[in-house]
């Protein structure tokens, strides 16, 4: 729980900045590691942040769909985001974490290596996603640039999982 | 206008009831034609829904059950018998009465273009004037059509409302008379419908009944009409007897109401008297409707449904608290506060039991509410067959869930039609064959476990096993080598197969193949099994076997490999130990011969594609699945037992997943998928062509013969004690790897494939009972030898040691001899 601690305590420091303009439009993000890559999310899209909790598989799903998992008397799906972007699972450690958000009025669940920190960042410094990026399902929203120089690649929550790739044949 | 809608409302249901009711009433009545009780009940209630129908309005209902009350009211005074053909008539009028309420119920209004009541109306009347004893209906229909128009020299159609004060009554002849007056009450039936102010019908208004009426409620004129109404009313009451005086009264136009009156009585049949009745049946239903409405209310199914689902939470959350308390128990054993936190629990379990078996209750509707239309329907089916056909319906009283009843009508119309069209035999046959010449169709419901059992029994000409089996080769939905494995309860399910038809003649009523396989699905979806019997010449009977309820089950808990699995109970029809040797292998696939029967066999790893990493024991498990009309043999690794599983959702993104029909959260806290036992089914036939169950069960097998392929893993926090381990067992050849405490020895064991373990109990980090313990939470190393090797010798120490799942105990110190023996005996060298 230390990192959401840290978190908070981030974003009360940020929230106090003086120096902030008002007028610009600032975008709050939760930045988290998968693999060797630093991502956000919007912290609106956020429901929860939980600790790994057992869960079951789930047949005739494509790999990254882990299973479910019961979170307080509810079923939810469980993605791993290393396998679905393609990077080497770690095994799961003191500083993995489930992330739920919701994604079409559905919680889904999301493991994640690392949380990292609240970000906020002016709209003017969020770019379109390079090229060079394979991002056809439109996973990305767009590419952060960060005062400390850090690029941080934004998701589309939307678009993280499509239940047609899920379930390919359902009547 | 709410309380319109709310009157509107009552009306439709009640209306429904009853002409459902009356369906079965006219079908009984055409058995025993001369009941009289029952004659006047019919009567009574077309009488009630004209009432009520022309009280709110509805002219088209009102005139077609006002020609069918007369036909009926004929035969209640012995002046006419009620035959079958006068009975197709009548219950026409009933099916249009019925298209008319339904037409109001969804529309508002009684116009219902597609229903025309006229054909129908002129049939009733050609019965009351005694036209129709046994001539075509076409030709009393164009009698009927060309006799108004034209009596003696008046052209009736040329007579309007408007212009009937010009007519000199005086100058008609009797008949004349009568066909104008009769011309211009249905005129004002049609125009306007009944007198009508405001909200209110004046005609339904008596003098008996005028303490009822709430004049506060109504507005200045409606209050001026009804009184005025009560007033003539009054008035006209010492007058009417009087016969004389009918003429000059009809000329004044005003008074239509009690020319109606007149009209009738002369016509027909004494209407006042009716009308009377009518007054007084009002009330006596008035009566009958208060008092019931003091013993129930009705509720929004919506709010039961949110009833049930509070109360799975509540069932999950029972499940979970007997969980903790046994494991409680196990941990403070002998402990006083054990015993009351048992009580709670206890009370807590027996009442959520109770709770759900009440709200369960108040879902649950009688089947007769799906019986009742089926006297009509075999009625109509045997006049249409030309055959003799009793129906006998038993439990009607049986209830089921609401949303079961809804589901269950559809199948069961096929059945029976299945019964009366392929099961009876013609008369003349069935007299040849010694049987009486009235076919029999028993229908009875009855309650059998968790479940509720629809039997349909015929006596008809049975079936042909054999018949079936050719008939399923010619159309090439079995081929023949199927066809000889198959026994005669298989053959039978036959039928069930999509495209198959057993009369070898089409008619309009069953035999194109379809209605069967529906009813095989809609069972399915139900959860429901569906088994035939039949005996050649004897009859046939079908029983469907339907669970009560679909939110809670019952689930047999399985698990295949390292995964677990809820099967709904109701589809488990058995559950066997078998060995390898029982199962057969029939042209590639793999059959387990049960008693007589030979079922499809399969592994349930292999339908979900679950990674095998068991090997396989000596024994296999075998859930008998049955779901509609198909049994198949599923093997599983092992049974965990029986659970009373609440049904969630897998949610937006996974429902619809093959094979699954939702999850479950244990009491445990972890989720369990449910098995969708029809789509299971579908998949495993999949399997079952494409995999042989004794390759599969051999996957996991590798061969191990010589001690190079075991690997046993030594943990011992001590160098010392592990190089002893090693040079003892070094001499037997078999692989060593070595772990110096438990949280290391687990993360080998799961790189590694370890045949056997040595493990000390005091070490670092995780101890030897808290490995063993990790261990035996993993169904694949159930059976793994473990064997502890320490200093400590209580007794204890050993049965703890057996507790956690050690297999053998060996103290130190230990010759070499002994600790090779123990290893071998494990591994099985």
């Amino acid at each position: 729980m230390g990192s959401l601690n840290e978190i908070v305590k981030q974003q009360q420091q940020s929230l106090t900045k003086p120096e902030e303009n008002q007028f610009e439009e600032v975008v709050q993000l939760v930045g988290f590691i998968v693999g060797e890559e630093e991502f956000a999310v919007p912290i609106l899209s956020i429901q929860e942040i939980i600790k790994p909790i057992e869960w079951t598989k789930v047949p005739f799903t494509p790999d990254y769909v882990l299973g479910v998992f019961n979170l307080r008397g509810n079923v939810l799906p469980l993605i791993d985001l290393r396998i679905k972007f393609g990077v080497p699972a770690n095994n799961i450690d003191e500083n993995t974490r489930f992330i739920v958000m919701k994604i079409k009025n559905e919680d889904v669940a999301f493991i994640i290596d690392r949380l990292t920190s609240a970000l906020r960042i002016q709209k003017k410094n969020i770019l379109p996603p390079p090229e060079t990026y394979s991002n056809e399902d439109e996973i990305i929203e767009g590419v952060g640039r960060m005062e400390d120089g850090r690029i941080i690649t934004i998701l589309k929550v939307d678009n993280l999982i499509r239940r047609e790739e899920i379930v390919p044949n359902s009547e | 206008m709410d309380e319109i809608q709310e009157l509107l409302e009552d009306f439709l249901i009640e209306a429904f009831e009853m002409i459902e009711e009356m369906d079965q009433d006219l079908v009984e009545l055409e058995n025993s034609p001369d009941d009289l009780d029952l004659l006047n009940k019919i009567f009574r209630v077309a009488h009630t829904i004209k009432g009520s129908g022309s009280f709110l309005n509805f002219d088209k209902l009102t005139r077609l059950t006002h020609h069918m009350e007369a036909v009926l009211d004929k035969a209640r005074k012995g002046e006419l018998t009620i035959t079958p053909e006068i009975m197709d008539i009548i219950l026409e009028s009933v099916d249009a009465m019925k298209g008319i309420l339904e037409y109001i119920r969804d529309n508002g209004d009684d116009s219902a273009p597609d229903i025309d009541i006229e054909p129908i109306v002129a049939k009733l009347d050609a019965i009351v004037n005694g036209e129709n004893k046994s001539k075509e209906e076409g030709s009393s229909e164009k009698q009927k059509n060309e006799k108004p128009t034209k009596i003696g020299n008046i052209n009736l159609d040329e007579i309007t409302l408007e212009n009937a004060d010009e007519i000199d009554l005086d100058s008609l002849e009797p008949e004349e008379l009568d066909a104008v007056l009769e011309h211009l009450v249905e005129l004002r039936n049609k125009n306007e419908g009944p007198k009508k102010t405001g909200n209110i019908n004046l005609d339904d208004i008596t003098l008996e009944n005028a303490d009822n009426i709430d004049l506060d409620s109504l507005s200045p004129e409606e209050a001026d009409a009804v009184l005025d109404h009560l007033v003539n009313l009054r008035n006209q009451q010492p007058a009417q007897p009087n016969k004389d005086s009918q003429e000059e009264k009809k000329e004044e136009p005003k008074n239509e109401e009690k020319e109606e009156k007149k009209e009738e009585s002369k016509q027909i049949t004494p209407a006042k008297k009716q009308e009377l009745s009518n007054e007084q049946k009002k009330k006596e239903v008035k009566k009958t409707i208060s008092s019931i409405a003091e013993q129930t209310i009705r509720v929004d199914v919506k709010r039961l449904d949110q009833l049930m689902n509070l109360i799975g939470e509540l069932v999950l959350a029972k499940n979970r608290l007997i969980k903790i308390y046994n494991d409680v128990e196990e941990r403070y054993e002998g402990e006083k506060f054990l015993e009351e936190l048992n009580q709670v629990v206890s009370s807590i379990s027996i009442v959520t039991t109770d709770l759900q078996i009440a709200v369960m209750k108040t879902r649950m509707l009688p089947i007769g509410k799906v019986f009742n239309k089926f006297p009509r329907l075999v009625r109509d089916l045997s006049r249409e067959l030309g055959k003799k056909v009793k129906l006998i319906i038993e439990g009607e009283d049986t209830e089921l869930d609401k949303s079961i009843i809804e589901e269950i009508g559809d199948p069961l119309v096929h059945m029976i039609r299945n019964s009366v069209d392929h099961g009876i035999e013609p008369p003349e046959e069935r007299k040849k064959a010694g049987k009486p010449e009235e076919g029999t169709v028993w229908l009875r419901a009855y309650n059998e476990g968790n479940m509720i059992v629809i039997e349909i029994k015929d006596d008809g000409k049975g079936m042909d096993p054999e018949l079936l089996k050719k008939k399923a080769i010619e159309k090439g939905i079995i081929t023949e080598s199927e066809a000889a494995n198959m026994s005669d309860k298989e053959a039978f399910m036959l039928i069930f197969k999509p495209g198959f038809s057993t009369a070898s003649k089409v008619t309009s009523v069953s035999g194109r193949g379809v209605g069967m396989d529906v009813v095989k699905t809609n069972i399915e979806k139900l959860n429901g099994i569906i088994e035939v019997d039949s005996i050649p010449g004897q009859g046939t009977t079908f029983k469907l076997k339907i669970p009560l309820t679909l939110a809670i089950i019952q689930a047999l808990l399985v698990a295949s490999q390292e995964d677990l699995f809820a099967v709904p109970l109701s589809n488990v029809i058995e559950t066997v130990r078998i060995v390898e040797e029982d199962i057969y292998t029939i042209e590639g696939k793999s059959v387990l011969k049960l008693r007589e029967e030979v079922l499809p066999l399969v592994n349930m790893a292999d339908v979900f594609e679950i990674e095998k990493v068991l090997q396989p024991e000596k024994y296999l498990y075998v859930v008998i699945l049955g779901l509609g009309a198909t049994k198949i043999g599923l093997i599983v690794d092992r049974f965990i037992g029986q659970e009373e599983i609440v049904i969630k959702s897998l949610g937006e993104f996974l429902k619809g997943i093959p094979g699954i029909a939702g999850a479950t959260i244990r009491g445990d806290g972890r989720v369990t998928l449910i098995v969708d036992v029809g789509s299971l089914m579908r998949l495993a036939k999949e399997t079952h062509n494409k995999k042989v169950v004794t390759e599969s069960l051999n996957e996991a097998k590798k061969r191990k013969e010589k001690p190079e392929d075991y690997t046993v893993m030594l943990v011992d926090d001590s160098a010392m004690d592990r190089k002893i381990m090693r040079q003892a067992l070094e001499e037997l050849g078999v692989n060593l790897i070595e772990a110096k405490d438990g949280v290391e020895a687990l993360q080998l064991l799961k790189s590694n494939d370890v045949d056997a373990m040595l493990i000390d109990i005091e070490m670092p980090r995780m101890d030897g009972y808290t490995l063993a313990q990790e261990i035996r939470k993993y169904n694949k190393y159930r059976k793994l030898p473990l064997i502890a090797v320490t200093s400590r010798t209580t007794k204890a120490d050993r049965v703890r040691g057996v507790e956690v799942g050690m297999n053998e105990y060996i103290t130190k110190p230990y010759t070499a001899e002994y600790l090779q023996n123990v290893v071998r005996r494990n591994l099985g060298l």
